[in-house]
């Protein structure tokens, strides 16, 4: 019996080791898993500039916006390899595009996850000093003035929660902001861009007080606030380092980030892509997207067809206009001049956007997908065209606009024109046309003009001005969002 | 049954109490075969004493009376009792134990008599694996344990098998969780020549494991050596030859020619191949990839124990080649491992056992656009074997699949120890005490080489730069167990078995990841980082690591009245790291109850049922499982590379978007099961019906508005408890054994399972998309409620448009992709508004089976055995999606009944280059993928023993056999058992790499 009971006192000694020892739930406390995680993060220079790299990374996907902004307006179908490669393409051209259009979706969440990582910085914006934080936060701040305005473009109002990110249920009770509120916003993050960065960046590739005024003004000209924009170009042509450059090069490897760039999306052909993460890509996308369908042969690379130049793009340059053939390329002459070879896709017209087609480099594969080429986000050119406009729209100096209109036109090789008023607008109107086809501005400028139902086939006024909120997107806000007009 | 266990116990407890007798009574114990039994315990029934047999199956127990009788007992035989009367010398021949119903099953944290089993458990034999002869453990589970369900993943070497127990109910992790003597390991990388036995907890009874255990359970027991049993050795090898199990017919290079001609000519464009004359049968590209592969297998076994000692030590090797690329796709396996057994003290036992395996792969490109099959299906037959498409005549996807298979090079290598420790003590007899720790150290190394190479302009797998990417992976894990049981019986009637314990389980390893540019000599010679000469701006290098933690206290009180009653409830309190501190911890509880009948009264003497027991279980089991490490916190791997002054520049941004409201996904499971034997055994029934509702689903990657910048590089969908599933359904187990005499006895076995599987809720979203079909389509595969899970989302057809005039009348289609004309798919206007839209799309079938069937055959005839395996898997939908949709690929020769004018087809579309709507997913490409597959046949010749046991063999078999001999199926494609197992997005083809058929010859010695 002694030793039963010294058997039942150990037992019970190993339990109370045993309850010691195991049991703590300390143990569920020290696991080595990363310790800094997104909510402890923001304690040194390094961590903000960091952060803002992620932002910077974001450009990097704003190529669909170009690409299907292009293939929106009048310059440009479709194309692809067949009416079902990519359909939220083929719908967008069409104007037939619904809620469902995954394309749409690309554009809405790649956007809003620019405005979220910008957001990141602002939210922890006071929790760490150092010198030199203003630039950071500056940066930050015309980063997230520029996808806000793309999604704003693109979408009409959104909604916005101040320097704070959005957390899971915001989407059911932050309402659309209004068209005010947001671009109140946008304007107060370029303000204080402007008033906090200087004309040359610290690194090539960041955003600068000229870039800031560029975009201010085009902001202010989708608003037809003519004297505010015409103010901010004008002080930028004055005062900015920038002037038009060699057409002939402009869009070439050599042209890149020159003193005609304002403002300029980033891109190298070092990294490999694949399909499954387009935007995770350091290549621009869209130009593979819009190279030409099997080619073999000199100065490009072969890609898939899409973005193809409408034959009316074509003529609606002079033939003495030296910008004709270095924005879109005749396919068939080119063959016969060179000895190329090519395929043709759907809506196959002849011609492909030059500016944007990729050239033979080392690029990593999938080679379709990291194309080099950077987007020139906002050229002199354009400031030059935006200020005449808004001097001319405004009644404010058409002898100005003039000025600024024949710079653009003598680089083209075009003589100057003397008109003013209405026919001055006009005028400007095409040679902006003329000037950017390709680039991904005409939709948006036919559409803050008034003259989109006029001049893209299928577009309904007021309907297709915007585009549809994703249906999933309303969904997710459980009646929060209401969806735009007419879808 | 108590009592005599309550003998061995005080025999081993070295009590001993002699009386003074009459007579000594020798014998000799073998088994049918007459080969002797070594270690067969003799006991005086009613008393204490005993012995065991020796080498030669030789007893001997002295001062036995003539009334005596004795029992004789040994695992794996029927226990036997022969009355003495007097005889001095006994032959006895012990049946081997096909009742199974003293079989003990093990059940978590413990073993129990299959008699008393409430819960649902189907238990797998080392016999049933040794007969089918499986190349990895998954298979043996196929078509022979009821409810349990195995795909593979492809039929390459090595490749993954996926089983789902009961269903599918989540859209993220559906596999079961695995024990291996206790701790938690995987199946893939075990010799199934080590598996003593497989219990599969399907229903509550597996929330003892609470954490995990929601997919259901798999024990795995591996051998061990036998108490008293003389060391045997036992070789088994088998060598055989693979080929594939099926080719696809497709056009030779005339009927190819022929039919794009007549595709040009549709859509008005100049025919590509005015003269077909000299085309031939052109190059068979499909045949040219498949080829004949050997596969090897060895196994080597030393066993044995003494009365205190087990042992168990054992060798293996597999070398297995792909039936596509040979060694390019190759799997090679060692292993080697012990198991021991100590008996330190009469309080004290050891157990240890350790497995080491090594196992080396290689893979080629498959299932996906772009795979070797993919390629073999769509290169046009006019090519040359040797030609590439140079001008891109077949889009930008479509290579030559030899060149593809050529130009692949990797490795992977991959070493794993496994094993546990396990301390016993029993202070009193009816108590136990079970420390254990389980472990798993694996690392492996992984190496892909990109050659330079050009398929011809546009090419997607153009490598204009070589890159070696190697990587090397940790990964561990520990399961440490802590539990007492307390077994005792009270006033002979009342029963209970109370355990009670603590498990702490850690997760824990790294990865990490490189790359080099230019590889010397553009050469797998010298793909290796150290030589690469290149340099590139990015990062070329990445790494991760995770610690998941696991706490939980559970306990588990069983009682039975008389044998006869039998209830449990079980109660578990599991923590997890997954979840943020205020929502880690979750309470499970669980019941069961029996009632076995036939110890009644009125079914005691009945001469025709044996043994009936009904049996039902509730219970609620967690899940911490979704994939991925923690769901309540953003870590900071998003990817935040720009460009910088010209060069790559790195920063950081948040990865997958965190809940930090995630929380215990609960499984609520109910059985209903009946056992019943039949005439002594010789019918076996097993039924039950069940049901399981998850509830609180971790829906992993649930889409969430874009606003939270889920689409950001590097980030991605959170983990929410989003969704609830139900999978309901009926499993049924008859099995049918005949003793006609010695020479003849054979056995025949059916099991089928009847699943419906349903999404009942979702929150947040109407559903979530998933899978791939063609280029650039909608997402074809949905987890939505009301539908079976990751059903197929497209239109309906009705026929084919057979004139103008029937186009005219139907709704327009035009918005699908091109206006109809004549010999097209004709869709069916479902919400009836007079045009064909996205919106006509529904349910066009999915990939779960409806019903899952085994047959199995034994038969011994003297010397010679038989066996025969067969699977089948009816209602299961598959997408046919390895049809490139190009104008110039090849096809599958199903396009000849093609429409080629009014009448000739209402199934097959016309041929046209131009564009049509024929190309979105709708029934046309659904297909029923139901089959059934002899798995495994296989004959076998044991030599006589009074021919080998002069040279010392205890015994020598033959054998022949053929795995996949074949399936018998309407599916069109080269398997319809493969999927990728992927819950919303499984059943999509793209060429899956066929299982092989493999003719096999073996041998099985032991001495």
């Amino acid at each position: 019996m002694k030793i039963y009971s010294l058997k039942i006192k150990s037992v019970l000694l190993l339990l109370a080791v045993i309850t010691f020892t195991g049991c703590s739930e300390d143990y569920l406390d020290k696991t080595e898993e990363y310790t800094i995680d997104s909510e402890n993060y923001f304690n040194s220079e390094d961590d903000y500039y960091n952060a803002l790299i992620g932002v910077y990374d974001i450009l990097q996907s704003t190529y669909v916006n170009v690409l299907l902004g292009e293939i929106a307006s009048d310059n440009t179908l479709s194309g692809g390899e067949s009416a079902t490669d990519v359909i939220g393409f083929q719908q967008v051209d069409e104007m037939s595009h619904t809620p469902i259009n995954d394309n749409l979706d690309d554009v809405w969440d790649w956007n809003f996850a620019g405005v979220q990582r910008a957001n990141y910085i602002l939210e922890f914006q006071d929790k760490t000093e150092f010198e030199g934080k203003q630039t950071i936060i500056a940066e930050t701040r015309f980063l997230r003035a520029y996808f806000t305005f793309e999604l704003m473009k693109w979408f009409g109002p959104i909604p916005i929660k101040g320097d704070e990110r959005f957390v899971l249920g915001d989407e059911q009770t932050i309402p659309r902001a209004s068209r005010e509120e947001v671009y109140t916003q946008i304007e107060s993050d370029l303000q204080f861009a402007i008033d906090n960065l200087d004309y040359t960046a610290p690194e090539t590739g960041r955003a600068t007080k000229g870039a800031a005024m560029a975009l201010k003004g085009k902001v202010h000209l989708y608003q037809e606030e003519f004297d505010d924009a015409a103010n901010v170009l004008t002080t930028l042509i004055d005062n900015g380092p920038y002037a038009l450059s060699d057409f002939e090069t402009l869009f070439e490897q050599e042209g890149e980030n020159n003193e005609e760039s304002v403002f300029e999306v980033q891109y190298t052909g070092e990294e490999g892509a694949g399909f499954e993460c387009l935007q995770c890509s350091e290549g621009n996308v869209a130009v593979g997207f819009q190279g030409i369908r099997n080619y073999s042969g000199p100065l490009f690379e072969s890609g898939f067809s899409f973005n193809v130049p409408t034959q009316e793009a074509y003529d609606m340059f002079a033939d003495d206009d030296i910008r004709r053939d270095l924005s879109i390329l005749d396919i068939e002459a080119w063959a016969a001049e060179t000895g190329a070879s090519y395929g043709e896709g759907y809506k196959h017209t002849g011609y492909f956007n030059r500016k944007y087609l990729p050239r033979k480099n080392d690029n990593m594969g999938d080679a379709n997908l990291t194309q080099p080429n950077n987007y020139r986000a906002i050229r002199y050119a354009d400031v030059l065209l935006m200020a005449a406009e808004a001097l001319n729209r405004g009644n404010i100096n058409d002898q100005l606009a003039q000025d600024y209109l024949n710079e653009v036109r003598e680089r083209a090789g075009l003589r100057e024109v003397e008109n003013s008023g209405d026919a001055l607008t006009e005028i400007i109107f095409q040679e902006r046309r003329k000037e950017l086809v390709g680039e991904g501005h005409r939709f948006f400028d036919l559409v803050r003009t008034g003259r989109a139902a006029a001049n893209i086939d299928g577009f309904t006024a007021g309907k297709n001005e915007v585009f549809p909120i994703p249906l999933e997107e309303i969904e997710f806000s459980q009646g929060n969002w209401e969806q735009n007009p007419g879808y | 049954m108590k009592k005599f266990l309550f003998s061995i116990l005080l025999l081993f407890g070295g009590v001993f109490s002699m009386q003074a007798q009459t007579i000594t009574v020798e014998g000799n114990v073998t088994d049918e075969n007459g080969m002797p039994l070594l270690g067969v315990n003799v006991l005086v029934k009613g008393e204490t004493r005993g012995t065991t047999t020796d080498f030669d199956g030789n007893f001997s127990i002295s001062g036995v009376s003539e009334e005596n009788v004795l029992v004789l007992s040994y695992v794996g035989f029927e226990t036997k009792e022969i009355p003495v009367e007097g005889e001095s010398f006994l032959n006895i021949v012990l049946n081997s134990d096909s009742a199974a119903l003293e079989e003990v099953v093990v059940i978590g944290y413990g073993t129990q008599q299959r008699k008393d089993i409430t819960g649902a458990v189907s238990v797998v034999s080392s016999e049933t694996i040794e007969e089918m002869k499986p190349i990895r453990l998954e298979q043996a589970l196929q078509g022979t344990a009821a409810g349990v369900n195995v795909t593979p993943s492809s039929g390459a070497p090595g490749a993954g098998i996926n089983i789902n127990i009961r269903g599918v109910a989540s859209n993220s992790v559906n596999g079961p969780l695995v024990l291996i003597d206790g701790y938690q390991g995987d199946l893939g990388t075990l010799n199934p020549n080590d598996v003593e036995s497989i219990s599969i907890l399907k229903d509550a009874q597996a929330a003892i494991y609470g954490i995990a255990g929601a997919n259901g359970v798999v024990l795995i027991t591996t051998k061990g050596g036998k108490k008293n049993m003389a060391p045997t050795i036992q070789y088994d090898s088998y060598v055989g030859m693979q080929e594939t199990s099926r080719q696809l017919p497709l056009l030779n290079a005339t009927e190819y020619a022929l039919l794009l001609n007549e595709s040009y000519a549709n859509n008005g464009q100049e025919i590509p191949y005015p003269d077909v004359s000299e085309l031939g049968e052109g190059t068979d590209f499909q045949d040219a990839v498949f080829e004949t592969a050997p596969i090897i297998n060895h196994n080597l076994t030393l066993s044995g124990g003494s009365e205190r000692v087990t042992y168990s030590v054992g060798a293996s090797h597999l070398n297995q080649e792909g039936i596509i690329g040979g060694d390019k796709s190759d799997f090679q396996r060692n292993t080697a491992r012990f198991n021991l057994g100590i008996d330190i003290s009469d309080e004290f036992k050891l157990q240890a056992n350790s497995i080491y395996t090594s196992i080396d792969r290689r893979s080629i490109n498959e299932n996906g656009l772009g795979s070797v099959l993919f390629n073999a299906l769509n290169m046009a037959p006019t090519f040359a074997i040797d030609q590439e498409d140079l001008d891109g005549r077949l889009g930008n996807e479509i290579i030559n699949p030899l060149s593809q298979i050529e130009n692949t090079f990797n490795d992977y290598n991959l070493n794993k120890f496994n094993g546990s420790f396990s301390l016993e003590y029993t202070p009193i007899e009816e108590l136990i005490f079970t420390s254990r720790i389980g472990y798993n150290l694996s690392n492996s190394k992984g190496k892909d080489f990109s050659p330079i190479v050009d398929y011809g302009s546009g090419k997607v797998f153009n490598v204009p730069r070589s890159t070696v990417n190697q990587n090397r992976i940790n990964d561990n894990s520990y399961t440490y167990d802590l539990f007492g049981t307390y077994d005792n019986t009270f006033d002979e009637m009342h029963h209970i078995t109370a355990t009670a314990g603590m498990t702490v389980i850690r997760d824990w390893g790294d990865g990490l990841f490189a790359t080099g540019f230019d590889v010397p000599n553009n050469s797998w010679e010298f793909a290796d980082i150290s030589l690469t000469t290149g340099t590139n701006d990015g990062i070329n290098n990445g790494s991760y690591k995770y610690d998941i933690r696991k706490l939980s206290f559970f306990g588990r009180l069983q009682y039975d009245y008389q044998g006869k009653y039998l209830v449990s409830g079980m109660l578990r309190r599991d923590s997890s790291t997954r979840f943020s501190t205020e929502n880690r911890v979750g309470t499970f509880p669980s019941f069961t109850a029996g009632w076995i009948l036939s110890e009644e009264d009125f079914l005691a003497s009945s001469e025709v049922i044996s043994f009936l027991k009904l049996r039902g279980s509730f219970g609620v089991l967690g899940n911490d499982e979704a994939g991925g490490a923690e769901f309540y916190r953003s870590l900071l791997d998003g990817e935040a590379t720009y460009v910088l002054d010209g060069n790559l520049v790195n920063g950081t941004a948040m990865g997958r978007i965190a809940n930090p409201l995630s929380g215990w996904e609960e499984s609520e499971k109910t059985n209903i099961g009946m056992d019943l034997r039949l005439w002594d055994g010789q019918v076996e029934i097993e039924a039950d019906i069940f049901r399981e509702d998850r509830k609180d689903l971790l829906v992993s990657g649930i889409p969430v508005s874009g606003i939270h910048g889920g689409g950001a590089p590097g980030s991605g969908s959170p983990t929410i408890n989003a969704g609830t599933t139900r999978n309901e359904g009926l499993e049924f187990a008859i099995k049918y054994r005949n003793y006609v005499s010695d020479d003849f006895n054979f056995n025949l076995s059916y099991n089928a399972t009847f699943l419906k599987n349903e999404v009942t809720a979702i929150n947040g979203v109407d559903f979530i998309p998933g899978g791939q079909f063609g280029v650039g389509q909608p997402q074809p595969s949905r987890f939505e409620p009301g539908f079976p899970m990751g059903y197929f989302y497209g239109y309906k057809t009705d026929g084919i448009f057979q004139n103008q005039a029937e186009v005219d009348a139907h709704p327009s289609q035009k918005e699908l992709g091109a206006d109809a004309a004549p010999g097209d798919l004709r869709y069916v206007d479902l919400d009836g508004d007079g045009v064909i839209t996205p919106d006509d799309r529904t349910n066009i079938g999915d990939p779960i089976p409806d019903a899952t069937m085994g047959i199995n055959i034994n038969v011994n005839y003297k010397n010679f055995d038989f066996t025969a395996y067969t699977y089948a898997s009816l209602g299961n939908d598959m997408v046919r999606n390895y049809e490139r949709s190009q104008p110039n690929v090849n096809r599958h020769a199903y396009v000849m009944d093609r429409w080629r004018g009014e009448g000739t087809s209402t199934t097959v579309p016309r041929l046209t280059s131009g564009a049509t709507s024929n190309r979105v997913l709708s029934e046309f490409y659904v297909e029923d993928a139901s089959y059934a597959r002899i798995q495994n046949i296989q004959l076998g010749y044991t030599l006589p023993e009074t021919l080998v046991s002069s040279v010392g063999i205890q015994s020598l078999r033959f054998y022949a056999a053929v795995n996949n001999l074949y399936t018998f199926t309407d599916y069109k494609g080269f398997d319809p058992a493969a999927s990728t197992g992927e819950p919303i997005g499984g059943g999509i083809d793209f060429g899956f790499y066929p299982v092989p058929r493999i003719y096999m010859a073996g041998l099985n010695l032991k001495f």
